[in-house]
């Protein structure tokens, strides 16, 4: 029952990303993601993929409020 | 109505602070409370300054996490980290799910492994947890946000031009629907 | 009775707020970066020196110099 459960929200969730996926990527602003540092343009693109702000933000050197900033220059919305 | 007491994370309040019509919040809940660990992660002046102006005012309320509440959020942690596929939660967020489960707080965030947590974990499925399209919708329910009737989107879209952050297709259509029912009644 | 009471705290604290802000360094709190800005001006509000160093990002003690540099008394 309760992996019954899990099995459904996993899907949804599953869905749920895809779209966010979907959206950060279109949305994004190559020219300036390709513009940034290594480090920076990693991460961006990490996040891109996977909407992961923590890891992206440590992977960036940032703290999550910087990253965040970079994400809207980067013009990569936030799909919750 | 007032609903009572909240806590906040750093996904929600970083991006709600940049909010035109942010301040609504005191009118939807009595005190919102900021862990530690939340504060000390706020970098920029506006949302630093906007904490610490609600902090004097008392609409935000610091929260000093215990030993205890800190060790079980660790293990909330981990414990999202043995469930294949699921999105893990952090330190902050947990906390945040702690607390909110203790006391019966409403959690404030914008972490999709918190959210899904409360769908998987069974001790954490009576938390209840708000995202800032939740809180829109109950600020118009409530009517401490003036909805545009003729526009009922509008609220939605004030959000999302302020701070970048987009709604998932099927919960903004239900967030709208809502404010679309809640402007027939008032009719 | 109580509310006698509460009012003269009340009174207390507005007067204890008046005098922090009076003779704050307010040059020397506007030169300082965001945080410590901003926590001096919430101490100056509410006296509160704990969420004032949480704001900071400093320690208590940290805290507590740079409101003596800021010239902002501890009104007991």
């Amino acid at each position: 029952m309760q992996e019954e459960k899990i099995r459904k929200t996993i899907e949804k969730w599953v869905k749920l990303e895809k779209e966010a996926k979907e959206l950060r990527r279109s949305m994004a602003d190559w020219v300036f993601i390709n513009s940034q540092p290594p480090r920076i343009r990693e991460a961006l693109k990490y996040y891109i993929e996977t909407g992961d702000i923590r890891r992206s933000c440590t992977l960036a050197g940032k703290s999550i409020e910087e990253f965040r900033e970079l994400l809207r220059k980067a013009r990569i919305p936030v799909v919750v | 109505m007032l609903r009572e007491f909240a806590i906040a994370d750093t996904c929600f309040l970083i991006d709600w602070a940049r909010f035109r019509r942010r301040d609504i919040i005191f009118k939807v809940f009595r005190t919102v409370f900021i862990p530690e660990s939340v504060i000390r992660e706020v970098v920029s002046e506006n949302t630093i300054s906007w904490i610490s102006k609600w902090l004097a005012k008392r609409g935000l309320s610091l929260y000093t996490e215990s030993a205890d509440e800190l060790e079980e959020a660790r293990l909330l942690v981990v414990r999202t980290r043995r469930i294949p596929q699921i999105i893990p939660v952090d330190v902050p967020e947990a906390l945040c799910l702690v607390v909110g489960r203790k006391y019966g707080y409403v959690v404030l965030t914008e972490n999709r492994g918190a959210i899904m947590a409360t769908e998987v974990i069974e001790e954490l499925s009576n938390v209840k947890v708000w995202r800032s399209l939740e809180l829109l919708v109950e600020a118009v329910k409530s009517g401490v946000l003036k909805v545009d009737c003729d526009n009922p989107e509008k609220v939605f879209r004030e959000y999302m031009e302020d701070t970048l952050h987009i709604f998932p297709r099927n919960d903004y259509s239900k967030a709208v629907a809502e404010v679309v029912r809640i402007c027939k009644k008032r009719r | 009775m109580f509310s006698k009471r509460l009012k003269k705290i009340l009174s207390e604290n507005e007067e204890a707020k008046r005098i922090r802000a009076s003779l704050a360094d307010w040059v020397f709190i506007n030169s300082q970066p965001p945080r410590i800005r901003e926590a001096l001006k919430y101490y100056i509000e509410t006296g509160d020196m704990y969420v004032a160093s949480r704001i900071a990002n400093l320690t208590v003690e940290e805290f507590n110099e740079y409101r003596i540099r800021a010239r902002i008394p501890n009104v007991a």
